[in-house]
Order: C-alpha cells, then structure tokens, then sequence
C-alpha cells in the first residue's frame, strides 16, 4: 500500500500569497486548461494546475520545494485560458513574490518591499545617505558646514560640470557601492543555496545517462535560453507577447551594455593607476566620441525603449486576466527612475545646468542604489533565482 | 358516423405534378353519397377559403371536412370548423415530399408518376373512410370536488398548499409527523435561494407553518396518513387517519410531497460511522449547528461514498434488516396483511442520487466550520462535486473562502486515532496519496424517497396501493422527468420534491407549484371531460361494448394508468378521468369490445382496406402498410419530407395514438388484403423508454410475438411484421429504415395471400 503523505494546510499562509498578488488563488476549480495552455511546461508533471491547488490548500512545503515556479516566464497565456478568471500566471508571480520576500535575511527588507506605505523607508536610506555624503563632500570642498560657496561646485572651465567634484567616486561612492555589491552577493548566495535546498530532491537521486557539470548547465541556460529570450519565443508571438519579448530583450542587453560600461570605467579608473597599465586609465566624464561614453548611451537607449515597451504592455492588460502587483510596479518605476535620471544627469551636464544637473544627479544615485541595494528581495532577483532554478533543473536532467 | 363530407384541396400545399382536378373528379365519382362538396383552393391558408368552408358546412349541412394539403402538424390552429369533425390528409410531406421512384431516382417530370397519383388517392380515401368511421365523442364530465389533497406538510407540501389556495382552490394537508415543517425544521440554514445565491438563507419554517396554519382554505391534518384513495381524478375519495379517527375528504387531485428519509448509516460504516462519535452524518452535524453546539476546526466532508458499495452478491446492504430494526419506518402494516408485501427499493445507489444535493451541503456545512473558527478548516472530499443551475455561484462563494479545501479523492480508510481522526485518500489532485488529520468527519445522507419504502398513496385500484414500476426509479415516484416532471403513471397525482427526484429547496419550490398546477389543470380536464397530458384537450374516452366481453382481464392489467377497476368477474370499470386515452386498452382487447368514438378499430382496418393493393407485385410493387405512433414517428417521418430525403413509394402510413393501441386484428386484415408487410414504428421502450404512454411500444412488442406466432401457422413469413424503435429526431433514420424493409419484402417477393 503506497505510502500516505501528511497534508497540513497553513492558511496564514494562504492569506499571504492571496495578498502577494495571488488573491484569485482560490477561484480555481482544477481543470487544468492552463498546464494544458502552457507551451513551456513538461509533458510530465506540468505545471501550474498543481502549484494551484497546493496554494489553495496552503501547502507552503510542497510549494518551496518547487522548481516550476521558477520556470514559469509569466507569458500569462493560463490565465488568459482559465475558464474561472483564476489566474495561475499571478499565482505562479505571487509565489515568486513570496520567494524575493522571504528566501533571505534581513527579512525586514523582504517585507519592506512587499507593500508600498514601506516604499519611503527604502527612498529614505539612499536619500538620506547620499544626501549626507553631498553635504559632507560640499562642506570640505567649501569649507564650513554650512558651505557659503552653495551646494553646487562651478564648472570647471574646459571640463565642465564634474560629478565626482561632490560624490567623490574614488574614496565615496565605489567603495560604498562595492559594500553594496558585496552584501547583494552575499546574500543571493544564501538565497541560491537555500532555493537549490528547497528544491532539491530529499535523499540521493539517480540521474541516468551521462551527466553534466553544473558550469556547464549554467553556460548553457545563459547562451540557450536566457540571451536569446528562446522561451519567450515559446510563450507565443500574439502581438502582446512580441512586445514584451522585445521589450525584456532591450532591458537585458541595455543592462549588460551598462554593466560593461561600468565594469570598463571600475578597471580602467583602478587599474589604471598601476604604472605600467596607465594607458587603460580612464577618468570620467568621457567625451561623447569616446566608445565606451557610446556604448553607455547605446545602453541607456535599450533601457528607455525597453522600459517603455514593457509600462505600455503592462497597462494594457486586462485586470481581470492579469494583474500587475506592487512588485511589478516597484521594478519598473526603479528602472525608470534610474533610466530617466541617467539620461537627465548627462543632459543637464552637457547643458551646463549646474543645480538641476547635481540634483538628478543625486536622485539617480537614490535609484541606482534603491535597485541595487535591494535586489534579492525585488522582482529582479528573477536574474539569479531563475538562472539557478533552470540550471538546477537542466543539472538534474530536465530539457 | 360523418355522413356528409366536404373533401378541399389546398393547392398551394400539393404540388409534385399532381392533377387536382383528376384528384377531385376521383372523390366525385367514388365518394359520391358521401362527399357532395369537393373543392380546391389555390391557396388554403386563407381567410377567404376557411369563410368558403364554413359557408359549405351551413350550407350543404356538412358533418365532416377532409383537408387534403400539408400535413396536420402544420397550420393545425387554422382549421377548426364548429359543429364538424376536421381531417386533413398530408398530401404534402405525406405524398409528394415523400416520393421517390422506386429506383430511388427523384421525381423531376412536370406531370406526377402514376404511383404518386396512386398513392394520394389512396390517402385520400383512407381520409375520407376515417371521418365516415368516426363520431364526434360526448364528454363525460366529472362534477367532483375543487380540493387538492397535499400530502406532506414539509418545504414542497407547505409550498404547494399555499400555491394551491392562492389560485382558488382548497386544500387538505396530510402530514404524518406531529407537526408541520418536515426536514426544514433540523436546518440551521439552507443552501442559497435567493439572488444573488451566494449565502446560506434561512429558510424561517416557523413562517411558513404559521401562514399555513392561519389559512382558512387548508385543512391541516397532523400526525395524520393517508388510509386509501379511490375514485378517479375529480372524485377522489380519501380516507386519512388522524389522532382524532378516520377521516373522509373529496378531492379532486393530489399533490405527492413525501419527500425523503435518511438512508440507513448502517452503509456508511466502511467511513468510520459508529466507530467514532466524530464521524456524524450531514443531518447530525446540521443539528450540531442549529443546537449551537461547538463544532472542532478541522473538518472532513466526505462526498465519495465508493467504499459504501454494497458487499458482493447482496443487491443491497441494508433495507431488509432495517426496515425491520425501526418499525415505524416499516411499510405500513395494515396493507401487508391485505396486499402483497411492497418491496423496498431502497439501495445505495440512493446515496450516489443525492450526490447532488450532498454536494451543496457541503458547501454550506464547510461554511458553518470557517465561520465559527476564525482558522477553521473544512476538508471537502468527492468524487464528483455536483452543484445544480445557479448554485454555482454558491459553489465559487464556498470555494474563496481560504479554510475550505476541495479536492477529489478515493477515500481508502478512515482511522479512528482516539480523539483524532485520520482519513486517508488517494488519487488526489494534490498529487498522490494523501493523509489528513481532522477532528470531525461529516458522511454524506443518502435521499431514500417515501415511495421507495411503502406505498404511500394506498390507491384502491386494481392494479394495487402504489406506483407501478418505481424499482425502474429506485423508488422516486417519476415517470419521465426530464420531458414530463410531475407527472406519475397514476393521473391525478402529481410528484413534487425529493420524492421524485433529490434537490434542493429551491427546486422543491419550483416543483410544489409546478405539480399543483398541474393538480388544478387535472381538476378542471376532468370537469371538462377532457383527456390530461399529453392528449390533453382529448374529449373521447374508451368505450366498452359488454356484451361481447369475455372478462379476460387484460386491458385491466395492460393499462399504464390503471385506469380500469374491474368486479369480481372480471369486468372492466372504466374511470374516464383516469384515462390517457392512449388506447392501449382498445390493443389489448381480443375481442374488439373497446372503442373510442373517433379512433376505433373498424375505422382502421377501413382505412387498410383503402389501400389498392395491386395482385401483381411484379408489375406493379408490393404494398407495405406503417402503423406510426403520432408522438414520435409520424413527425420524424414528416421531418424526414421536409428535409429531402424521400423514402420508398410502395409503403402508406396510417397514424395511431400509441403502438399500445395497435390491435393484431389490423395486421390480420392488412396480411389477408394481400398487403406484403407490415412496419410497426413507435417509441423507444425498455429503462429509457420514450413512450408518451410509458408502455405503449413495450405492449406492443409483446404482442407482436404473438402476431408472428399466428402468422407462423398460416404460412406467411413472421418478419413481414416488424416493429422499429424511433426517436422523433431520428428523421434522418426513418427513409432507411423503410427503403431496408421495402429490401427485404422484395426478396421474399409477394405475400402469400394476394389474389385471393
């Protein structure tokens, strides 16, 4: 006789996930249309019927332990199918949701991302920091604390506004934002460790036939999956699907082209200190001819078509098929924020605006830091928990 | 007898090349004495030709007009003429739709093939000699009583009462119980039954009792049972015990609302009940309810009750031994002394009927556990969650709240673990087997109706105290319910609520009105003496020649209503307002004693006898006569017209009332004419039977092997005498049913007897 599994329903935890975007959760009567509707999901033990009753049945063990969550790209096809308006796709981002709030500590920042009467205690914290550092940086260059000079440093002739002139990058903003990147790092390393925990099989599994190393899983989903959007490919091509495709697309590449922007800037204005590597020494601002000032601004172009395929797409959806949660919002408000920041700060320096370029400026760094800093706990934290979650399941075999 | 007949063509209905004047001047010269009016019309459906009608019949002193055009099913309202009895003959989709040459090629000429022309003068004198054999009926008229006797005072008697008083009528209540209010008066709450059906409704029975208490039209007899009825629709006499002694009450109707009881839990046993004071059914949690008392917060609602199957061999596990073990639930006893022993029909597919209803329940129940604790959770197991109609909405309502959790299951065991209960269910859609640990299991009750453990109306008819033939039903006192609710196989009574079908307050409602609506409509048919559904409006009644009456008792028994009595000898008593007018009686009658004045058997083997049947089937075909049920047959034939597809010339259709009302002398008659065969089509018989009768093509199916045997020891092949099973939508079957047929008696070329 098979053995019978104990079911222990949470329905606290029910509430929660209804009130993380899944708050239709319970309307779903288990037909099953949307594993049927899913293009991406396995043959075999597909997803999201199941996760559906799990979560009305508030089952938070099963619903940890599950990878599928993660495979989900929220193309939204289920929910658009789903015979009683119960929306699996929300289900599946509300689980997500759940995820980003609750995977690591301090989960203090989880929750404060969950609801936004918590959103002024996230601006505060960069706010208030870097407006201290402005102050600070002001009142030395100034001398006085209350600097008579202004807030605001003069041009320097030829140069032109100097951002660094007030945040200091080489002995203030690196290094706090190398902090920042550190605590990210550390805790997206916990949050992987505890995801593949959860997800993993209890006990040892067999994995017939030849089996990849793991690097390998992770160079494969990256180059096969992730970079050429292949499932989003998958999830249709109705005209609300290209958008979004193209859309996620121009967002990814314009971060990949800023993060190389950065990364060159970070080891060209470091390592280009070293005597013998002085030729790679870059210190900003860069004159707009120069390649990675191009690619900077290539960068930030991605980032606004992008941002505004997906704002459109988003409030073009049907509320009652798909709904966006706070976390959709946050994500993409932070982005803007520091997309349109971006483009103002190099705008209003070019113009030579000083108070108007300093006080974007400022903002951007507000934005920079809001989406930075709180990574692991927003809805971008799908960078790595996905990318683990599929390579996971690419390691134990899965296509 | 119509003894002058006006014969009008509708020409505008006719068609197909067919000469009218030919047709007219062949009435005019056959039919001579008969018919001194015959006419055509260009067009019928007119004002002007119905006046030109109605000025011959003043005129010429008409009895009988024969509308020779489209079939009677069309334009039906446009041909009543007072004082003259109307036939149409269906030139239309009868002849010149219907025809093919007999190679199966259409007929395209401008002028008619001679068979055609055959054939609608054969209709036509068929038409005419029917009228010549048909009176218009007298009406017996039943004065009667004005009162519905209501039996049961629960939701649907209460209902029906007060239905029945509010359109004028009087009413005397039966209930058995010491008072009103049956089953609703356990109910904490009922499902929704109100708009927008989304919360439990109080269903207030202390109102409801109280109005029925306070009208001064119904009688109310508590603690009460119905000791005999006899009479017929219109005269019923009822004969009631109450505390008080005998009472007798003359009604004109009844409404049967005895609803239901609890099936026996001894079936329930394989799902822990009795094993734990925990485990209580629906009704027992529901008093829980009501009482106030404290309910745990971890419930189990089990809905699939397969463990509950009866043990091999045992057709069902408890009735017997329990009907025994609570003898006031027994069959009463008076009538096992007298009658012989009603069984008890009740089963455990009882419980799987009420699925439906539990189903609901459970909902409603689960509600009652989340609202009484805050983190109550409610655990619904099924097999299949059936909720009815707008209960859906009550269904999405129960499925938001977060402390309920469905899911469909296989209970495999139900453990008792002291002050826990664990039950243990497989194939979930949780995935895989599954364990839950609850404090309280909620089994589902099965819905056993009244009729299904004795015979509650204890009728003094012949044919016995009950319903005939309810093991069909597993004892619901229904006929057909999905085409005819409320309906039962003895006219006068009508079934509303759970005893005939298991449902919720709300249908019960429906179904008190419904059912004394039809209580009144069979009050005033019999005042009228008029025939009740579904010949309603029907004046004619059977009628019985004594003398040749050899008291061989079967119309008595073959009669689907019972609606014939019989005396010690054997001879019938006819009750017309029992009476369908169906004529099975008249089918069943070896000596031809019955009658209806305007469908009778003479007037049928006329009309065979019409028919011109060539003595060489070579030269000119073989004749084969269909006896089709007017209820389902004639119409699919007529659709079948309508809709191109032809069938084969050679064959004439006669309309009966029922196959129940075929008398084996017709065949008889068509088979010694020369007549190469006969095509007996009516309705589907067996569980699913079609009938409008319920037994028509049943009995007739029967008698057919007796038709088979007799023709068998004359000589003639038994399959030229066949008998089809058709749905009325089975249109596209019937042309190949008979081109088939036509095949066969081609083969086995002519009958016998021709010639002589």
């Amino acid at each position: 006789m098979a053995q019978s599994a104990r079911i222990e329903p949470d329905i606290s935890f029910i509430r929660e996930l209804q009130a993380a975007g899944g708050d239709t959760v319970k309307k779903c009567y288990q037909c099953a249309t949307c594993s049927v509707a899913c293009p991406i999901s396995p043959a075999d033990n597909p997803y999201p019927r199941k996760e559906m009753i799990w979560a009305q049945w508030g089952l938070k063990d099963k619903l940890l332990a599950d990878p599928d969550i993660w495979l989900c790209y929220n193309c939204g096809g289920c929910s658009d199918l789903c015979p009683r308006g119960a929306r699996p796709a929300d289900l599946m981002a509300a689980m997500r949701n759940m995820a980003y709030k609750k995977l690591v500590e301090p989960t203090a920042i989880g929750t404060w991302m969950s609801d936004i009467k918590y959103l002024p205690i996230l601006i505060a914290i960069p706010a208030v920091l870097f407006l201290f550092l402005w102050w600070f940086m002001a009142s030395i260059n100034f001398h006085g604390y209350f600097p008579h000079g202004g807030m605001f440093p003069m041009p320097k002739p030829g140069v032109g506004i100097e951002f660094a002139r007030v945040f200091y990058g080489d002995y203030v903003i690196d290094p706090l934002f190398m902090v920042v990147v550190g605590f990210v790092l550390f805790s997206f390393y916990k949050g992987i460790t505890r995801l593949i925990a959860n997800i993993g099989p209890q006990g040892s599994v067999m994995v017939l036939g030849k089996r990849k190393h793991w690097l390998q899983c992770l160079v494969e989903t990256i180059a096969l999956e992730i970079l050429p959007h292949s499932r989003f490919a998958e999830c249709g091509d109705a005209e609300e699907k290209r958008i979004r495709k193209t859309g996620h697309m121009a967002l990814v590449f314009g971060f990949i082209a800023l993060a190389i922007v950065t990364g060159t800037i970070a080891f060209g204005h470091w390592f280009g200190r070293i005597p013998f590597l002085s030729g790679i020494y870059i210190e900003t601002p860069l004159p707009l001819g120069h390649p990675i000032k191009i690619l900077a601004n290539i960068g930030m172009i991605l980032l606004l078509v992008g941002l505004s395929y997906l704002t459109l797409r988003r409030k073009g959806l049907d509320a009652a098929k798909q709904a966006s949660s706070y976390y959709d919002w946050y994500l993409l408000g932070v982005i803007w924020a520091v997309a349109v920041t971006g483009m103002g700060s190099q705008l209003f320096r070019l113009a030579g605006l000083t108070a108007p370029a300093f006080i974007t400026y400022y903002i951007h760094l507000v934005a920079v830091f809001m989406l930075f800093a709180y990574l692991p706990w927003s809805k971008l934290g799908h960078l790595v928990y996905r990318t683990a979650a599929i390579t996971y399941v690419r390691y134990m075999g899965r296509k | 007898m119509a003894t002058k007949i006006g014969v009008y063509f509708d020409q505008s209905a006719i068609g197909g090349g067919l000469d009218v004047e030919e047709l007219i001047s062949g009435v005019e010269k056959k039919w001579s004495a008969l018919c001194p009016v015959v006419k055509s019309f260009p067009i019928m459906a007119k004002e002007a030709a119905r006046a030109e009608i109605t000025a011959d019949i003043e005129e010429n002193e008409l009895d009988g007009v024969l509308l020779c055009g489209s079939s009677p099913r069309f334009d039906w309202d446009l041909y009543r003429f007072t004082g003259v009895q109307v036939e149409r003959v269906s030139l239309r989709e009868g002849c010149v739709l219907a025809y093919k040459n007999p190679d199966g090629t259409p007929h395209t000429e401008d002028e008619a093939p001679e068979l055609l022309t055959e054939m609608a003068v054969d209709y036509i004198n068929m038409g005419v000699v029917k009228l010549q054999k048909s009176n218009r009926p007298t009406p017996q008229l039943v004065e009667g009583s004005q009162r519905i006797l209501v039996l049961g005072g629960g939701w649907t008697g209460l209902t029906a009462a007060k239905a029945a008083t509010e359109a004028g009528y009087k009413v005397t209540l039966v209930e058995k119980d010491a008072q009103l209010g049956g089953k609703a008066l356990n109910l904490w709450y009922t499902f929704p039954i109100t708009p927008p059906h989304t919360t439990p409704y109080d269903p207030d029975i202390a109102a409801k009792v109280q109005e029925i208490t306070a009208n001064s039209e119904i009688t109310v007899l508590t603690g009460s049972t119905l000791k005999s009825l006899s009479g017929c629709p219109g005269e019923y006499t009822a004969v009631i015990t109450t505390p008080a002694g005998e009472e007798t009450h003359e009604v004109g109707s009844v409404v049967l609302a005895t609803g239901w009881q609890p099936q026996n839990t001894a079936l329930l046993e394989p799902l822990g009940y009795g094993k734990s004071p925990k485990v209580v059914t629906t009704a027992e949690f529901e008093k829980m309810n009501k009482l106030g008392t404290p309910i745990p917060s971890r419930v189990a609602f089990i809905l699939n009750t397969d463990l509950c199957k009866p043990m091999e061999g045992s057709p069902c596990n408890c009735p017997e031994d329990a009907a025994a073990c609570t003898p006031d639930k027994a069959p009463a006893k008076a009538e096992a002394e007298e009658a012989p022993a009603y069984t008890d029909m009740e089963s455990p597919r009882h419980l799987g009927y009420s699925n439906a209803v539990n189903s609901v329940v459970a909902l409603k129940q689960a509600g009652y556990v989340t609202q009484r604790h805050e983190d109550g959770i409610a655990y619904i197991l099924y097999d299949s969650m059936v909720v009815q109609g707008v209960h859906e909405r009550f269904y999405k309502t129960a499925q938001n709240i977060p402390g309920i959790m469905m899911t469909k299951a296989d209970i495999r065991e139900v453990v008792v673990q002291g002050e826990t209960l664990l039950v243990r269910a497989d194939n979930t859609l949780i995935g895989g087997n599954i364990e839950l640990e609850v404090d309280m299991i909620v089994l589902p009750t099965g819905m056993v109706p009244t009729t299904a453990k004795g015979p509650i109306m204890q009728f003094e008819y012949r044919q016995g105290p009950g319903f005939p033939d309810l093991a069909l039903f597993d004892g619901f006192a229904d006929s057909n319910y999905i085409c005819f609710p409320y309906e039962t196989r003895r006219t006068g009574v009508y079934a509303a609520g759970c005893v005939r079908q298991p449902m919720t307050m709300d249908s019960a409602e429906e179904d008190a009105y419904g059912a004394t609506l039809k209580a009144i409509q069979c009050i005033e048919s019999a005042n009228h003496g008029v025939a009740v559904h579904p010949r309603s409006g029907d004046l004619s009644y059977p009628i019985f020649n004594f003398v040749r009456c050899t008291q061989c008792k079967r119309c008595t028994e073959e009669c689907p209503f019972g609606a014939l009595d019989d005396d010690e000898k054997g001879t019938p008593k006819p009750n017309p307002s029992r009476c369908r007018r169906c004529g099975t009686c008249m089918g069943a009658c070896p000596e031809r004693v019955i009658s209806f004045e305007n469908y009778n058997i003479d007037q049928i083997g006329s009309m065979i006898r019409e028919i011109r049947v060539p003595d060489d089937m070579a030269a000119e075909g073989p004749r084969v006569l269909i006896l089709a049920c007017e209820n389902d047959a004639l119409p699919a034939f007529d659709m079948a017209a309508m809709r191109g597809t032809p069938w084969n010339p050679y064959v004439r259709i006669i309309p009966v009332r029922c196959l129940g009302s075929v008398n084996a002398i017709w065949v008889a008659d068509a088979m010694s004419k020369g007549i190469d065969g006969v095509m007996l089509m009516g309705c589907k018989y067996g569980d699913d039977y079609q009938c409008h009768f319920v037994k028509g093509s049943e009995i007739c199916n029967r008698r057919k092997e007796n038709i088979a045997e007799t023709l068998n020891r004359l000589g003639v092949e038994p399959d030229r005498v066949a008998q089809y099973e058709v749905a009325i939508d089975e249109y596209d079957k019937v042309p190949q049913m008979v081109d088939e047929f036509m095949r066969m008696i081609f083969e086995k070329g002519p009958n016998p007897f021709k010639g002589y």
